[in-house]
């Protein structure tokens, strides 16, 4: 028998704020986070706009010296697992460090501290790189600090499936806490990639939008006139923990993890299969898990990045999944908002689909004033909505054709 | 529980290409280290790597890109990619594994992992973007340097639509794929997994970082072959190599099934985070050890039990001892068990080694024989009670044999193997 798995913590650093309040109070007043780039001059690239994080200092999280030696996406990871931890009121102690295991993923890591010493070796020589190059760089050191900061000796990995990355940290960790092998995991995934060649290499791909002019409204999910996504960064951290486990020490339970369905399109590099096929059985198999009927579900919180193709393949893959019951179920997409944080992407969604769980309250997709016939569906429009609903659905998907889908409920005892 | 075999098996590493033919020059004491191009060396520490060797330095084993992808598809992978394809369609061969029908592309898993990714392909982009701006990027840099792209790349090709995976936890992370890979047949998401590793990352801003952080072997540039001496005392750092490593797993009801041949029996798997430093692990080793046990109780079997023992043995001081460490708490002193350090001869391929040394530990155990360490003159006498296999490989029966993997970041992954005798 499988073990039950809940939430007992949250944690993000978003564009909108560096805590789980300050997103949720964004989300509540349904703002843009998106702005003209600040992180470098990208007055040359055709992209020139993203979600950031702003006022971040990472010596609030962690010693000075330490933090100088990682990267942007490691301090993300860190303030994220320090803010759930502290909500999950979980103490680390030598006696439980072996049970608790951190699986936070990453797209695709330190690609600021990459050029910057690609530049200093060109110019000054390979003897002038900084011996923390390596650390900085790699994403599973995001997992690793976080392990080394709280003390947390259990299972540590780190997937990346660029988009699908933290949800499939969050599934993972399910499957780990469900065969027994861990009591808590801290999973979910980071990323800061807002620098020039990941801005540069994602509009060569012509995956972002270029509103360069009306930044707030560039991300456009659903919406007809919609040109691409708009990079975000942040970081996203759940407490998974086995259920007689938060039982036993009395901890607050936040919601359910009931279902993780995870498929592969094996289809195109960097295109979703257009019949969405993909999608759909990763959505199945979600709702297989959970023991739910599609018309069950209460909302469904979309990958929705505001490109032209993955919101049409999602939306079919969408009705495949509901068929008549799509009219009827709330669907929206966060990116509209916090532009799309890749590898940190399903855990903050996640975290937002548990905030809007607790509260009665259904996110809003921003920036949607022309409707697309082929994205018919009740994308929560501009307003977030009041409706109580006990369980959701939240989809992620990455370029090589990962596809995921997770699945929480309200608790139940 | 449901059971896993290894049923099929792929290499590229600088020993050559080819399952057969790598084992037979480990076997034999043959290095695949050798002097690094200049244009990657120059102004380095450690001028030394262990390269693939291409066709025309290796008419016998050599590696040859257009056998893979024709040329328009190579401009859209990074090099690691090439080598995961490569190795994946030696390992797929083997398994004689070609779903045709969709339930059985859904029910294959893909889980291939690496260190750093398309690290050759972000230096490229980097300069570009320096040199010629942002507009002139190649549509592909994004696709080509995504590290799960080894795994999309397979599973694109050969229509493997079940679970899909990149683990990405430095050098343990090949080890973790085929510790993942089996759980996902135990829990019954996946009949078939296809996992392994993929690195090449021979680049002078990788070489130049891990040789910052005083990784890298430094004192044997003159005499390459004798750089990667794994427990020995004189070792001062490992030696970078690439190279891919891929293994196919297999419920072992179904590899039965469709008549395919089980090599060895996957029966035990553990990992931990040592939660302790960044890049060394603690002196005690007791991660690593941790690791190994977990591994010993899936498996339900003692330590005394085991008879060979792959190291993850990079040659850095701080490292072997660590692991020579958790070997005496797991095995005790002066147990039986023959431990061999295959980098030794192969040089660290990082994200790939795991899934490399799991392929050496497999055919150990199906030739009965134990490969050696290379250049251990003088042991470290911290491996005082530990039977180190030096200079020679050595006949001898193996039921059990366990394999490690050890990452940045303070990863550790075991993983043991049965023999299979059907």
């Amino acid at each position: 028998m499988n073990r039950r798995v809940v939430v007992t913590g949250l944690g993000t650093i978003s564009p909108l704020g560096l805590d789980v309040p300050s997103l949720w109070e964004g989300i509540v007043q349904a703002r843009s986070a998106v702005r003209r780039i600040t992180q470098f001059d990208p007055t040359n690239f055709s992209a020139q706009i993203a979600a950031e994080v702003h006022g971040f200092d990472a010596a609030n999280y962690m010693d000075k010296k330490e933090a100088r030696r990682n990267s942007r996406f490691v301090h993300f990871a860190v303030a994220a697992a320090k803010e759930a931890l502290r909500s999950a009121d979980l103490t680390i102690t030598d006696e439980n460090a072996d049970d608790v295991g951190v699986i936070i993923g990453c797209g695709v890591g330190g690609l600021d501290n990459f050029t910057t010493y690609l530049r200093v070796m060109d110019t000054k020589g390979p003897d002038r790189i900084t011996p923390f190059l390596i650390p900085m760089m790699i994403v599973d050191m995001a997992g690793g600090v976080v392990a080394i900061e709280i003390g947390a000796r259990g299972p540590n990995f780190c997937p990346v499936s660029a988009c699908a990355t933290s949800g499939n940290a969050i599934g993972e960790a399910w499957h780990v806490i469900r065969r027994g092998e861990a009591k808590v995991i801290l999973a979910g995934g980071t990323e800061a990639a807002i620098t020039e060649i990941g801005i540069g290499a994602f509009a060569s791909a012509r995956a972002l939008s270029t509103r360069n002019d009306d930044p707030a409204t560039a991300s456009r999910p659903f919406d007809k006139d919609r040109d691409g996504f708009v990079m975000g960064e942040g970081s996203g951290v759940l407490v998974l923990e086995d259920y007689e486990h938060a039982v036993s020490r009395g901890a607050t339970i936040l919601a359910e993890l009931v279902g993780y369905g995870v498929s592969t399109d094996a289809y195109h590099i960097t295109m979703p299969a257009e019949d969405g096929s993909g999608a759909v059985k990763a959505m199945r198999m979600a709702l297989r898990h959970a023991g739910l009927e599609p018309h069950e579900l209460g909302y469904l919180n979309a990958h929705g990045t505001s490109t032209p193709v993955n919101d049409r393949t999602e939306t079919l893959a969408i009705k495949k999944v509901f068929g008549d019951y799509t009219a009827k179920l709330p669907i929206s997409s966060n990116k509209s908002q916090i532009g799309h944080t890749l590898g940190a992407g399903g855990a903050i969604e996640a975290v937002i689909g548990i905030r809007a769980m607790q509260e009665g309250l259904i996110p809003a997709t921003i920036n949607y004033h022309t409707p697309d016939p082929e994205c018919e569906i009740d994308c929560v429009p501009n307003t977030p909505r009041q409706a109580q609903f006990s369980s959701f659905m939240s989809n992620s998907f990455g370029f090589g054709g990962h596809n995921v889908s997770l699945l929480f409920k309200a608790f139940e005892a | 529980m449901r059971r896993v075999v290894i049923t099929g098996m792929g290499i590229v590493s600088p020993l050559g290409c080819g399952v057969d033919v790598v084992w037979q020059r480990l076997l034999a004491g043959q290095s695949g280290i050798g002097p690094l191009p200049e244009q990657i060396s120059a102004g380095l520490t450690s001028t030394i790597g262990g390269v693939v060797p291409s066709l025309a330095a290796d008419p016998v084993a050599g590696f040859e890109p257009s056998a893979i992808a024709n040329s328009k598809e190579l401009r859209k992978m990074d090099r690691f990619i090439v080598l995961g394809l490569a190795a994946a369609a030696e390992a797929l061969q083997q398994a004689q594994w070609q779903p045709e029908t969709e339930d059985a592309q859904e029910r294959t898993a893909t889980l291939i992992a690496s260190c750093v990714g398309g690290f050759s392909t972000i230096t490229q982009a980097v300069r570009t973007l320096d040199s010629k701006g942002p507009q002139r990027l190649s549509p592909f840099t994004v696709p080509a340097f995504l590290i799960n792209l080894a795994a999309g790349h397979i599973s694109i090709r050969y229509g493997f639509r079940g679970p899909i995976a990149a683990p990405v936890t430095a050098c343990a992370a090949s080890l973790q794929a085929i510790g993942d890979g089996a759980r996902l047949i135990h829990s019954g998401e996946a009949d078939v997994a296809v996992c392994g590793g993929t690195e090449a990352a021979l680049d002078p801003v990788s070489l130049g970082g891990f040789a910052a952080a005083r990784a890298l072997a430094t004192e044997f540039n003159a005499n390459p072959t004798s750089a990667s001496r794994p427990f020995d005392q004189a070792r001062d750092g490992f030696v970078m190599s690439e190279g891919a490593g891929v293994l196919v797993l297999e419920d072992l009801e179904h590899a039965l099934a469709r008549g395919a041949t089980p090599l060895v029996e996957v029966v035990g798997y553990g990992t931990t985070a040592d939660a302790y430093h960044i890049t060394s692990g603690p002196e005690d080793g007791s991660g690593a050890a941790r690791a190994m046990r977990l591994a010993l109780r899936q498996a339900q079997i003692s330590p005394e039990q085991i008879q060979h023992l792959n190291a993850h043995a990079t040659s850095t001081q701080v490292g072997d001892r660590g692991e020579l460490a958790a070997i005496k708490h797991v095995f005790g002193e002066n147990s039986r068990l023959a431990v061999s350090a295959t980098k030794s001869s192969t040089g660290h391929l990082l994200g790939a080694a795991g899934a490399v040394e799991a392929i050496f530990t497999a055919l150990a155990i199906r030739d009965q024989i134990a490969p050696a360490t290379l250049n251990l003159e003088n042991p470290d006498p911290a491996s005082e009670g530990i039977d180190l296999v030096a200079k020679e490989p050595r006949p001898m029966p193996i039921e059990y044999a366990l394999s490690n993997g050890f990452g940045f970041g303070g990863v550790n992954a075991s993983v043991i193997f049965k023999r299979w005798q059907g």
